[in-house]
């Protein structure tokens, strides 16, 4: 498995194509098999070296205790990308995918060349959505918990969730499957390890990455909401306060696009991967 | 050199699943046998076992493609017979064009 060393921690990565770089990002709780199961890696390496890897504590990479923030994840970011040698990328992150690539545009901007957002939300724009509780993705994973005789709590708080579900039983286990269906139990199995980590809270402290600092971005953006977004407000405020920004809306989508609404996900990618490169 | 036949194929995917990452699995393992349902695997897992099998054939395979064919054909769960075929195809046809 290709694993590299990064100042101690060891990170999981792959690497596939040839051309200027791409760099996918995943989300918080998933792993860079997002981008294996909906067939992005190989269809953007028909025109780019394509690095996809694993976030600290998320997949075959290690879980360190804390520095789970986006300011620090952005620079593991640039720490892979010094030690693999790549040149200026475009990055694509689905979620805090998204969030950490935005904050390795401040603070590595020479690393990266334009940036590819899959429905993120921004701990710094939290004023922008007072109902993150009522999201439907998180109201549907809460109330299977409950039926499961789990309680998660009124709050969105993946540092709860993370540890209601370390101390769930196999009976219990089974109730949640029951309601969200097999694959959910693959999911749930990689949350324990981040119950002993401060990931839980740290995914959601803006980290210096404010509504003025996001302002500040200079490479071009494209942001990719999906179409039953939660996160509105948030995409209003990228479409109208960003430099050099393009709003597109992925249809069918709720937040997992990548898997939801495979097909329009990997050709809005490619897509704008593409006109992203020639342009720059 | 000569392609591996669909059984050693299988015998070298069985060889690795016997003590995965961490997953020893004692049942048998045959061409019915589904990687999640009944190996245990998570999806991390699967990535490492591709990466295994690219190791032990010393070549990449488009897995993402596989990986999304199965995805798109609503299949939740990956049988060990449709993985070996696909590696046997790829395999094939990476020789023929040698």
């Amino acid at each position: 498995m290709p694993m590299i060393d990064l100042k101690g921690l060891r990170f999981h990565y792959q690497q596939r194509g040839r051309g200027p770089d791409v760099i996918l990002i995943h989300a918080v709780t998933s792993n860079l098999s997002v981008w294996l199961f909906g067939s992005l890696m190989d269809v953007l390496a028909g025109d780019f070296r394509v690095t996809a890897y694993d976030l600290r504590g998320h997949g075959a990479s290690d879980a360190p205790v804390s520095n789970y923030t986006s300011a620090d994840m952005a620079d593991d970011l640039q720490k892979l990308h010094s030690a693999l040698k790549l040149g200026p990328a475009l990055l694509v992150g689905h979620s805090f995918g998204g969030v950490i690539a935005m904050h390795a545009a401040l603070l590595h901007a020479d690393m990266v060349r334009g940036i590819i957002l899959s429905d993120p939300f921004f701990p710094g724009l939290a004023h922008l959505e007072p109902n993150l509780a009522d999201m439907a993705n998180w109201r549907v994973v809460r109330d299977a918990l409950v039926e499961a005789g789990a309680n998660l709590g009124r709050g969105l708080d993946f540092a709860r969730l993370f540890e209601v579900v370390a101390a769930l039983s196999p009976q219990q286990k089974e109730r949640f499957s029951q309601k969200m269906g097999e694959p959910s139990l693959r999911w749930l199995s990689q949350l324990p390890r981040l119950a002993s980590t401060s990931c839980g809270r740290d995914v959601f402290a803006p980290a210096g990455l404010t509504a003025e600092q996001l302002r500040q971005v200079r490479q071009p953006v494209v942001a990719l909401y999906d179409e039953h977004t939660s996160f509105q407000a948030t995409r209003e405020f990228l479409a109208t306060n960003l430099k050099n920004v393009c709003v597109e809306i992925v249809p069918g989508a709720q937040h997992v696009a990548p898997l939801q609404n495979t097909d329009a996900f990997v050709h809005l990618v490619q897509k704008h991967c593409r006109a992203l490169n020639e342009a720059l | 050199m000569m392609s591996p036949t669909r059984e050693r194929i299988l015998d070298d995917v069985r060889n690795l699943l016997r003590d995965f990452n961490g997953k020893e699995y004692s049942g048998d393992i045959g061409t019915e046998t589904l990687l999640f349902g009944d190996i245990g695997l998570v999806s991390i897992d699967a990535v490492i076992l591709a990466e295994a099998l690219e190791q032990l054939y010393e070549r990449q395979f488009p897995f993402s493609m596989f990986l999304a064919e199965i995805g798109r054909e609503g299949l939740g769960d990956i049988r060990l017979g449709r993985l070996v075929a696909f590696l046997h195809d790829q395999i094939t046809v990476g020789s023929s064009k040698d």
